[in-house]
């Protein structure tokens, strides 16, 4: 969240453009980890 | 068909052209909604967590990170605009992001759906107009998702267009894009007391570890 709210601010201070979008990929990367980490279980959903 | 092509190539490489009017008022504003909505959304769960007293599992908050980072994507396009530096490229980039924040967040919505989704299952939290959280997010992304394709399908007719410096609408647009940023430092601290020292969120919140944590409990 912390790298979220820098690549907003990044966005509205017009930084570089490679800056901003590897960021926001490193973010999306983050979050996708986050995701994985939280699943523990899998889903059995043949009723 | 070879002057059809020609003709359409034409089109494409003057996106100048395209730039002023009633598209391009209409996307700027758009994707100000978008930003806004968010918000309002984000701001909706605040209510929800400190008001209701209900925490935020791990699963609502990556439905956050997918909602800001697709928001970053429409910010990026309305920054570029009002700098009159956008160009078709950097406006396909910005839905892109966006697009790529949606199907994450999207991904966690449905996971969600799906952990609640047998008979007799209470869902997690207090539903709202009878459907939980997650498919209210769920139902936000897929209303963005349609939104990217929309704007697409406009393309190159309806590059957004930022109003002059110094007008009223540009002093709204500001105050739109400041609340979003707001919103984004409030879950910075919001998580940061979620958290406490952890590196990442317990499966069933029930209080504020950073202060159980710095009482000792």
């Amino acid at each position: 969240m912390v790298l979220l709210s820098v690549v907003a601010l990044l966005v509205w201070r017009g930084a570089d453009r490679g800056v901003i979008i590897t960021l926001w990929v490193v973010g999306v990367v983050a979050m996708l980890g986050l995701f994985r980490f939280h699943v523990t279980s899998l889903l059995d959903l043949s009723f | 068909m070879a002057s059809a092509l020609a003709d359409t190539s034409a089109v494409v490489e003057d996106p100048a052209a395209s730039r002023g009017g009633p598209w391009g008022f209409i996307t700027y504003w758009g994707l100000h909604a978008w930003v806004l909505a968010y918000s309002v959304v984000m701001l909706s769960a605040f209510f929800i967590q400190f008001v209701m007293g209900e925490f935020p599992c791990p699963l609502c908050m990556l439905q956050r990170y997918g909602m800001i980072l697709a928001t970053i994507g429409a910010l990026f396009i309305i920054m570029q605009a009002r700098r009159g530096e956008l160009t078709t490229a950097r406006y396909a980039q910005g839905l892109g992001m966006g697009m790529i924040g949606v199907l994450a967040g999207a991904s966690v919505s449905v996971r969600q759906i799906e952990l609640h989704i047998l008979p007799g299952d209470p869902g997690y939290g207090e539903p709202f107009l009878r459907l939980h959280l997650y498919t209210w997010a769920f139902i936000t992304f897929a209303i963005v998702m349609i939104y990217v394709g929309v704007m697409l399908m406009l393309m190159p007719r309806g590059i957004p267009h930022a109003p002059p410096v110094g007008s009223a609408a540009r002093k709204i647009s500001t105050a739109i894009i400041w609340i979003f940023i707001g919103v984004v430092a409030a879950n910075v601290i919001a998580i940061i007391f979620l958290e406490g020292f952890a590196p990442v969120l317990p499966d069933d919140p029930a209080s504020y570890h950073l202060i159980d944590q710095l009482r000792g409990r």
